[in-house]
């Protein structure tokens, strides 16, 4: 099997870009509320070749006008990915503002960047609000994915409600060319997930799920009891992603957690590379 | 008296892995200025070791598997396992580690060594090794000397 890609990455903790930008260490710890343990970029691609991972798909969240801040701008995510040909950026937008659709073709067409990444609770949105619409046309006329939080949600403030499955059942029905990647099974809903899923021929769902235990007790849980494997393997197999969730959980860990589920090795490639390919518009 | 302290910066590319850092400890005392004294070494994380052992490939391999027998990364089956194999919520991340933990105990946090004639005093086959058990990762090694 080649080497795969990781879905699911926030470059939280690389500390070359905490010396040139102090305060996203603290974006990173009071709005993502996580703990911060700088890394060299060094150690992360380190982890990759431990896991299996050739490319790192790296991810921004634009929460101007919901926290005042930004978990990694655009530009940020882009000056991160110069330092490796193995790191892939999508952008976020903050869709509070007008200005968002234009902002998002900017990202794409100047930047670079491959896609879009929202989160419904940190940003404070519903997925099927109609003011939500214009991105998504935007999205779908650059022909890019997006990637949305879903499910269990950490951080203070952000509400459970804006992220179950079935708030984003409009936007899989009314833009079926546009891709759209359910992060973390959208745990605890996972049966939610799948129903959506196996409809929606549109929506992926990303592996990057760990709320307690570990993530081979947790997956075990999630993907043989809340849902049987056979479902995954049989009918979602051309429709998950692998995603780590890195920092919160190491690239390491859920890559062996995912490869210990029992899934066929031509399941496996689709989930650690050809369905993001797929997604990233670069299945042959 | 000369008191001097440094942190020693070494980059872990493996899960486990034995890292010799012996002549970085010597260079550091060689550029103290101290002749007669001595100098401890410490880890500065808690899935990490500082051990003394024969410099050899085949032991680099042998410290961190056995120490990996005594205290798994995964407990066997039938138990409820490691107590902290588990997200922390109030960390925002994954303490998937125990076992690493607990190698770090098994194999201690430290070593010091005398200085004679401002030079590292060893056995001839003892080396100063880090040892990660949770790579990989950038460590932090605390030196300091003290002597005169």
């Amino acid at each position: 099997m080649k080497g795969g890609i990781d879905i699911h990455v926030h470059p939280l903790l690389v500390r070359e870009m905490i010396a040139r930008y102090p305060e996203l260490a603290r974006a990173c710890h009071e709005t993502y509320h996580c703990g911060n343990a700088f890394q060299p970029i060094e150690t992360m691609l380190n982890e990759m070749d431990l896991a299996g991972i050739d490319r790192a798909v790296l991810l921004p969240i634009d929460a101007t006008s919901s926290r005042g801040t930004t978990i990694y701008s655009n530009e940020q995510i882009v000056e991160v990915c110069r330092m490796s040909n193995r790191l892939v950026g999508f952008a976020s937008v903050d869709p509070h503002q007008p200005s968002a659709p234009d902002q998002l073709a900017r990202a794409i067409r100047e930047l670079g960047l491959r896609g879009l990444k929202l989160d419904p609770g940190i940003q404070e949105f519903d997925a099927d609000d109609r003011m939500m619409y214009p991105i998504y046309e935007r999205a779908a006329e650059l022909g890019i994915p997006i990637l949305f939080h879903a499910g269990m949600s950490w951080e203070p403030g952000s509400r459970l409600k804006r992220c179950h499955p079935l708030k984003f059942e409009d936007v899989a029905a009314d833009f079926p060319q546009l891709k759209i990647v359910l992060a973390h099974l959208c745990w605890p809903w996972v049966t939610d997930a799948v129903a959506l899923a196996l409809k929606y021929k549109n929506v992926y769902l990303d592996t990057s799920a760990l709320f307690f235990d570990n993530p081979n007790d947790f997956l075990r849980y999630a993907m043989t009891q809340q849902v049987p494997l056979t479902v995954f393997e049989r009918s979602l197999r051309h429709q998950i992603v692998f995603g780590s969730n890195n920092p919160r959980i190491e690239i390491k860990s859920m890559a062996r957690a995912v490869r210990s589920l029992g899934f066929s090795q031509e399941c496996l490639d689709l989930i650690f590379r050809v369905n993001a390919e797929t997604l990233l518009g670069e299945a042959g | 008296m000369i008191i001097k302290f440094e942190r020693l910066e070494v980059i872990s590319k493996k899960e486990f892995e034995m890292i010799d850092i012996t002549p970085k400890v010597d260079e550091f005392v060689a550029r103290s200025g101290v002749r007669e004294g001595m100098v401890l070494v410490t880890t500065a994380h808690t899935t990490s070791s500082l051990v003394v052992t024969e410099g050899v490939e085949c032991l680099e391999r042998d410290v961190p598997e056995h120490l990996e027998r005594l205290a798994p990364k995964n407990p066997p089956d039938g138990r409820y396992g490691w107590y902290h194999n588990r997200y922390l919520d109030f960390d925002g991340r994954l303490g998937y580690n125990a076992g690493d933990h607990l190698k770090s105990i098994l194999g201690g946090i430290q070593c010091f060594f005398p200085i004679d004639g401002g030079r590292v005093i060893r056995g001839s086959r003892q080396c100063i090794y880090f040892v990660e058990y949770d790579g990989p990762l950038a460590r932090t090694i605390l030196l300091q000397v003290i002597g005169q």
